[in-house]
């Protein structure tokens, strides 16, 4: 085909119409195009059973747009699936900050794949809110990263002090740790060795598993044997479920009088349901419990509001671990720039590191690269759990606070005398 | 055209990606042009044995994950640069490729394949007890600056890709022409009858296995400078091995632009469908359209082109 000199002048001016067009049309709408915040969230994949987390984010967009907006504009939500890949996550947050141009980020779940975009949000001087990440900003140091989970300071290796706190207070002097291979597991467990040597506790059997194992009948034979007054675990959700059903079965021996700690699985619906009362008598770490000492301003509206629409999508209907951080990372924001009137990321930040914030999940101070100043990871003992209904756990009294002492609901129960219960 | 001619173009091309920070200003277009080339250079590497030589490899990403491991480890333990991790990746993935094939092709079809599934999984529970590159918890990776020019590391990172994919279709292109791409030919045709010919078989598919393992791990080495973090999961990646099969069947197998057309249409679709469909679409989708290309059009979209235009040929009077 022939093209005339007429013809390419004009298919050449078409073309730089069409690609001006886009830019043309982003800058005329810039000025008055609502706020944007923008993350991926593992809505397929090994880690979707996090993806309740967008409802948290949803929740808290229709609050502030019901108020008016942020500074009178309203707020836009773009989240991408990131399928739980890290090589996913680059290129998409990529495109949240340089084509959907938005004002403010929140990480993907976890530290795994908070880790890929860490370095691009500290290089491009992003504000960034960690969502559950562990010590993601310990090494960079970026001054516009807030944690919105409770870890504390120096987080990857004392989230789980409170265990420690307990054993110590309840004499313990006999203690054993069984931890997966990964990084989250590793590191606590270290960390409670450390803390178990501070204390002046024998550490009896220190055990680590590769995260596939599901038979650990040799391995709590093995433990049962050391007679441990303490066992610290550190799993997954699937091995957590069969670690309970391992002690079910085979038993711990009648020395032991505390067992969990860091175990992933028992924060979550389905295994609270398909575990039932085998879990009575564990102590294990939580964000969030119904307790009389948990009543924060908002929090029972929320997990009310929270309850159909996840009955709807079929996500954790409990939703007392992720989605009220989800929300409370959203309230880093709009009362930041509330309080200073401005979406200047600089502005936001440096405001969030002198002042607290209010916030679902309670009162938060942030120390210098964003960690929550106090560690509020909460140790609580199931007790008195009754078949498997899930309408139990809304229930104050089944998960009972043991540590922090600022929040305790109960007293600590020994682990067999619960398990008869 | 010939083999210097081509190697200008490609050359060429690699020059010209030299200035597309400065005509695209957008970073989002090299993150999404990273990963197309990336898989570019793995379906291009993985049809050097697979459809020269007709020996399918389901262990693509065992290669991929080696040579993004084995740079991530020459950066940690040495510090060296990109450069050098992509040659170090490139020698353990021909290292691997030819201990690989001597060990497995003495047996075919399916059989190799699931052979070829072992590695990764050998390879995978080799990193994850493995402390210094991280277990399976993974190791971040933080990447020197990039040079100036580029502007930032992904654009960097990106032109990188374009040098080892341009280099990777060249090398393919040579092969496909030589005496060697023939032996391959004649392999997959029929093995004793190639034999009984005097091709050296067996030497020719180590060959195809060394310089289709190197370069699958040259793919991996840019890698962890790209994500800043690196864990076995994601690096020997069921979907790695999937797209590196079903882009040479797309596109077709028998001659180099096969994968190169495979890659750039079914990488596209996938990077769009992140940002779009938002679901595991992707996957979903490079099942189907595998299937439908593995029962409609088994020659991939070159076969098709060429019996479409088979019969016009007839209709011209034109000899066949």
């Amino acid at each position: 085909m022939r093209i005339s000199r007429r013809q390419f002048t004009k298919l050449s001016a078409a073309a730089s119409v069409g690609l001006a067009a886009p830019a043309i049309w982003t800058k005329g709408r810039a000025q008055n195009r609502p706020v944007r915040v923008g993350c991926s969230a593992s809505l397929t994949g090994p880690l979707s059973g996090t993806k309740n987390m967008v409802i948290g984010y949803e929740l808290w967009r229709d609050d502030v747009n019901a108020a008016g907006g942020l500074l009178g504009r309203e707020v836009e939500l773009i989240v991408y699936d990131d399928q739980s890949a890290p090589s996913n996550v680059p290129a998409i947050y990529s495109k949240l900050v340089d084509v959907d141009q938005v004002d403010f980020l929140f990480t993907p779940y976890g530290a795994n794949l908070t880790a890929t975009i860490m370095p691009f949000a500290k290089q491009r001087d992003r504000f960034i809110v960690g969502i559950l990440t562990l010590a993601s900003n310990d090494q960079l140091k970026h001054d516009k990263f807030f944690q919105a989970a409770p870890w504390g300071p120096d987080g990857a290796t004392n989230w789980a002090r409170g265990f420690f706190d307990i054993a110590n207070s309840t004499g313990v002097k006999k203690m054993a740790i069984l931890a997966a291979d990964t990084e989250f597991s590793k590191t606590a467990a270290e960390g409670g060795r450390r803390v178990s040597e501070e204390f002046g506790m024998d550490v009896v059997d220190f055990q680590m598993y590769p995260p596939t194992n599901r038979d650990f009948s040799a391995i709590i034979r093995n433990i049962r044997a050391t007679e441990p007054e303490a066992v610290f675990v550190c799993s997954y959700p699937a091995d957590s479920t069969a670690i309970v059903h391992g002690i079910q079965e085979i038993g711990l021996g009648d020395s032991a009088r505390l067992f969990g700690g860091g175990m992933v699985g028992p924060q979550y619906a389905s295994l609270m349901e398909s575990l039932g009362p085998s879990l009575n008598g564990i102590v294990n770490f939580h964000l969030y419990v119904p307790e009389p000492t948990m009543k924060f301003e908002g929090i029972e509206s929320f997990l009310d509001r929270y309850r159909p629409i996840a009955e709807d999508r079929q996500v954790d209907p409990l939703g007392f671990y992720i989605p009220p951080f989800c929300y409370a990372a959203g309230q880093f924001i709009s009362t930041a720039v509330n309080a200073t009137g401005s979406l200047d990321q600089t502005e936001v930040s440096n405001w969030l590191h002198e002042n607290p914030v209010d916030t679902v999940v309670g009162q938060i101070n942030f120390d210098e690269i964003g960690n929550w100043t106090e560690r509020r990871v909460l140790m609580i003992q199931f007790q008195n759990v009754d078949g498997s209904g899930i309408d139990q756990f809304r229930q104050a009294g089944k998960e009972v606070i043991i540590d922090p002492p600022d929040y305790k609901s109960g007293e600590l129960v020994p682990l067999m005398d619960a398990r008869k219960t | 055209m010939t083999l210097p001619r081509f190697a200008l173009v490609a050359a060429l091309l690699v020059v010209a990606g030299l200035f597309l920070p400065m005509v695209i200003p957008n970073p989002y277009y090299f993150y999404a042009g990273y990963v197309v080339l990336q898989y570019v250079v793995i379906a291009t590497g993985w049809n050097i044995l697979g459809g020269y030589a007709g020996y399918t490899n389901f262990g693509a990403s065992a290669f991929f994950g080696a040579g993004a491991y084995a740079a991530a480890f020459l950066f940690k333990a040495f510090g060296l640069p990109l450069i050098f991790q992509i040659l170090g990746a490139a020698a353990v993935g021909m290292f691997l490729g030819v201990a690989t094939g001597y060990l497995t092709l003495r047996i075919q079809g399916v059989y190799f394949a699931i052979a070829t599934v072992a590695l990764v999984i050998v390879l995978e529970t080799l990193v994850h007890n493995t402390e210094y590159l991280g277990g399976a918890s993974g190791m971040t990776h933080i990447a020197p600056p990039p040079p100036a020019w580029f502007g930032g590391q992904t654009q960097f990172v990106f032109w990188v890709m374009l040098v080892i994919a341009a280099c990777a279709v060249v090398l393919a292109r040579w092969l496909e022409l030589s005496w060697i791409g023939r032996g391959l030919r004649a392999i997959r045709a029929s093995e004793p009858a190639a034999e009984s010919c005097g091709v050296p078989t067996l030497r020719l598919k180590l060959l195809a296995c060394a310089l289709s393992g190197g370069v699958m791990a040259a793919a991996g080495a840019p890698y962890p400078t790209y994500t800043s973090y690196l864990d076995p999961v994601s690096a020997f990646s069921l979907l790695i091995g999937l797209n590196a099969l079903a882009m040479p069947l797309i596109g077709g197998t028998r001659n180099w632009k096969g994968p190169v057309i495979g890659a750039l249409l079914l990488a596209s679709v996938q990077q769009i469908a992140t940002v779009t469909i938002s679901s595991e679409f992707n996957i979903l989708a490079v099942g189907v359209v595998l299937i439908a290309f593995v029962v409609l059009a088994p020659e991939g979209l070159l076969g098709l082109k060429s019996a479409w235009a088979r019969p016009k040929l007839r209709l011209s009077g034109a000899k066949p």
